[in-house]
């Protein structure tokens, strides 16, 4: 392939992506157990036909949840973003600082002492994600927080919230232990939406913060020596960065539980597509991570709808095949 | 500028520095050199104050440098790193854009017309201005070397620490980047602080040398001249080293004599006869042998004399351009006289070296054996009595050889006879 239509193609591709958040919107509002054709849709939307049914679960079911899930792909894709570059690991991901085992005991300690109010177990997720991040930042605080330290006392604290909550799980009551399950692998149905106006702004004020740490984002993947020999503060900067993007996986995860494969590779998809430079990559990060979260959610509840399959469980088996197909292509180099 | 006060530094329990006291002078190059593990990383990162001495002070224009701020320090003094792997494929400009870090205005962007001026300027200065648009995870390692020269470049610093720079460098950039440092050294007044391997490199273009032992201390610092003997050398990287002064521009240049003798003659005394260089290449395979070498008679400035004083062989000399004297002689039978093997290889008979052959006679005649380099009857200028004199000493005994290998072969089986040793 010549490298004029390489580059009109990379051109599509980023063209779509841009708008791919309306577009997937789109497709969630119509899919779900009552389906929406498209023209209905459009009907709908623009000229305010439809029954009252139609417009409720429109407006007040399938808008709200579409919403939440953008909000939630995006602060996973950002946060995955900012943990791969300032840990210089392509593996990296949200939840590798113990925020995910922190948030999961919070939730389902709520869960199993029968506490699961749709305010409760957010914020049960919410306080547990933060106690685990400052464990970590404690631990790894005495050693000026390097990035080893970090991981290895993150992955600690992760194993030791998981026997808790296997401990838990153990004690508890089937039902209990089956709504548990459903919130590990990640589900959106379970958050009030009252919540979701907080959750928009606590994700804008961090994406705007991340944003504007765009350049020094830059220069941390040069290796901590690198950054701090062309002027950064390392030490203070690396933890601002932590804890915006773990501050913005506790919220992600408070909300949706733990959904998977977003965090790890929407990040390296942008990569791909715009560079390493984080002045564009985090911004369409959080466009492309809202609408794969959205388009997920909406295959979750209309594949066995009425049901609801945990969006966990689409976003990996959608993420995992693409990522091993960009694995091939590409090698080590993505 | 740089003052180095009474610096001590260790690592965990492992002392690296106690009590270092130098200066790095404004404007000047020094360099700073010194075997393996002996800290000169280390040293670097405390000057620049990425490591903090547990004793002493590193003082900026007297400012002491923990009190400078990181980007204030980034703009006083930038840093060409050992060649790192890097993971992310940003592209080459980009990557060195990162330079105009400390000088930006904007939290998102380089947008200032002086900086793109600096980029554009430091692409252009490393001469990778054609890889610009590159992914640096594409490059070769000399590549990659030179994007982040250029990048410490496009910082615009008063000062430049090189950390072994040109290590995955080719010879055609190696000196592109020597003469680029002389260069912003010479016109813009550059500070210049690397830490070098090149021995030769770092004696041609350095106003000042640091030699590091071992052990973190200042063997000596110095003009490229007083610090780099032989003696200092061998003392501090233990090799068997040779200092001579480069052919074509007069700077100090190290020779390690590195040994591939193949031959082993255990402190065997030989005695070579030779002149007019035709006794260099043996008496530099000699050398790594360990016989003990005597040379002589040769007038100084004889090309096998030059030899013989950078190997420290004993020679018994006469003055330039002169016919070997009384005393000369003299000296040489008496070296003769000491010598288990004679050698001549001197292939060149006139009335000035016939005396030569006198001295061999009297030696076969005590004995001693002699091995002659193959001669031959019209290179003998004395009318026929230097040829005589050959056939005599033939006749009576001298082994003739081919070249310096099968004398080594022969002379290695008189000091093992029951075993071959050698190639062949």
């Amino acid at each position: 392939m010549n490298k004029a239509t390489q580059t009109h193609k990379r051109w599509l591709w980023k063209l779509l992506l841009l708008l791919s958040p309306p577009l997937a919107i789109a497709i969630s509002l119509s899919a779900g157990s009552l389906d929406l054709s498209w023209s209905q849709l459009f009907a709908l939307l623009f000229q305010r036909s439809g029954t009252e049914v139609e417009r409720v679960i429109i407006w007040q079911v399938r808008f709200p949840r579409a919403l939440l899930a953008g909000l939630v792909g995006a602060a996973l894709s950002i946060s995955g973003v900012t943990f791969q570059a300032v840990l210089r690991n392509p593996l990296a991901d949200p939840y590798l600082l113990g925020v995910s085992g922190g948030a999961a005991l919070g939730a389902v300690t709520a869960i199993t002492y029968g506490l699961q109010s749709p305010i409760i177990i957010p914020l049960a997720a919410f306080i547990g994600a933060l106690t685990a991040l400052l464990l970590v930042y404690l631990v790894a605080q005495a050693h000026t927080c390097s990035s080893h330290t970090l991981i290895l006392s993150g992955v600690m604290v992760g194993s030791l919230a998981a026997a808790l909550l296997l401990f838990l799980l153990w004690r508890s009551p089937a039902d209990a232990t089956r709504q548990a399950i459903f919130w590990l692998a990640g589900n959106l149905s379970l958050a009030d939406p009252d919540w979701l106006s907080w959750g928009w702004l606590w994700v804008g004020i961090g994406f705007l913060l991340l944003w504007s740490q765009s350049l020094n984002l830059d220069l941390l993947t040069q290796g901590e020596e690198t950054a701090a020999d062309l002027g950064l503060h390392v030490g203070k900067t690396r933890l601002i960065l932590f804890a915006l993007a773990g501050a913005l996986t506790a919220c992600a995860v408070a909300l949706a539980g733990l959904v998977g494969f977003v965090g790890l590779v929407i990040p390296h998809i942008c990569r791909l597509l715009w560079g390493p430079g984080h002045r564009l990559l985090l911004p369409f990060s959080a466009l492309l991570g809202s609408s794969f979260l959205i388009i997920a959610d909406a295959i979750a509840r209309s594949l066995y709808a009425p049901a609801e399959i945990p969006v966990g469980v689409v976003t990996a088996t959608l993420g995992a095949p693409f990522f091993l197909y960009l694995l091939r292509r590409k090698g080590g180099n993505l | 500028m740089i003052e180095i006060n009474n610096l001590s530094f260790s690592f965990a329990e492992t002392e690296i520095f106690s009590h270092l006291n130098f200066n790095v002078n404004q404007g000047e190059i020094l360099s700073i050199i010194g075997p393996n593990g002996c800290g000169k990383s280390t040293l670097l990162r405390l000057l620049r104050g990425s490591l903090k001495a547990q004793k002493g002070e590193v003082l900026w224009e007297k400012t002491p440098v923990e009190q400078i701020s990181a980007r204030i320090m980034a703009q006083k003094v930038a840093v060409v790193p050992q060649s790192t792997t890097i993971h992310f494929p940003y592209k080459v400009q980009d990557l060195v854009a990162m330079g105009r870090y400390p000088h930006r205005k904007n939290l998102l962007s380089f947008q200032n017309k002086s900086d793109q001026h600096a980029i554009e300027q430091a692409l252009v200065m490393a001469d990778i201005l054609p890889l610009a648009e590159r992914p640096v995870t594409q490059l070769s390692g000399g590549e990659l070397q030179r994007v982040l020269l250029a990048r410490a470049l496009a910082q615009n610093s008063s000062v430049l620490f090189l950390d072994e720079a040109t290590s995955h460098l080719d010879i055609d950039h190696r000196l592109e980047l020597t003469e680029l440092l002389v260069r912003l050294n010479r016109d813009q007044h550059t500070t210049i602080v690397q830490i070098s391997h090149d021995l030769d490199l770092a004696a041609a273009i350095s106003d000042r040398i640091l030699l590091l032992t071992e052990h973190g201390n200042i063997a000596q610092i110095g003009t490229p001249s007083t610090v780099m003997t032989a003696a200092n050398l061998q003392r501090v990287f233990r090799v068997d080293v040779k200092v001579t002064n480069n052919p074509f521009t007069g700077n100090p240049q190290i020779v390690p004599l590195i040994n591939t003798a193949a031959f082993k003659l255990n402190d065997l005394k030989v005695h070579l006869i030779c002149g007019g260089g035709s006794g260099k290449t043996l008496l530099r395979r000699l050398h790594p042998t360990q016989a003990q070498i005597t040379a002589g008679p040769l007038n100084q400035g004889d090309s096998d004399e030059s030899v013989a004083s950078i190997l420290n062989i004993t020679v018994a000399q006469e003055v330039p351009f002169s016919p070997f004297s009384k005393q000369t002689l003299a000296a040489t039978e008496k070296l003769i006289e000491q010598t288990e093997i004679l050698v001549i290889t001197t292939q060149w008979w006139g009335i000035g070296n016939l005396p030569c052959l006198d001295l061999a006679e009297k030696a076969i005649k005590q004995g001693t054996p002699i091995f002659l380099l193959s001669q031959q009857q019209e290179q003998d200028y004395t009318g026929g009595k230097a040829w005589a004199k050959i056939q005599n000493l033939q006749q009576q005994g001298a082994i003739s050889i081919r070249n310096e290998e099968h004398l080594l072969e022969e002379l290695s089986r008189q000091v093992n006879p029951s075993s071959i040793i050698g190639p062949g």
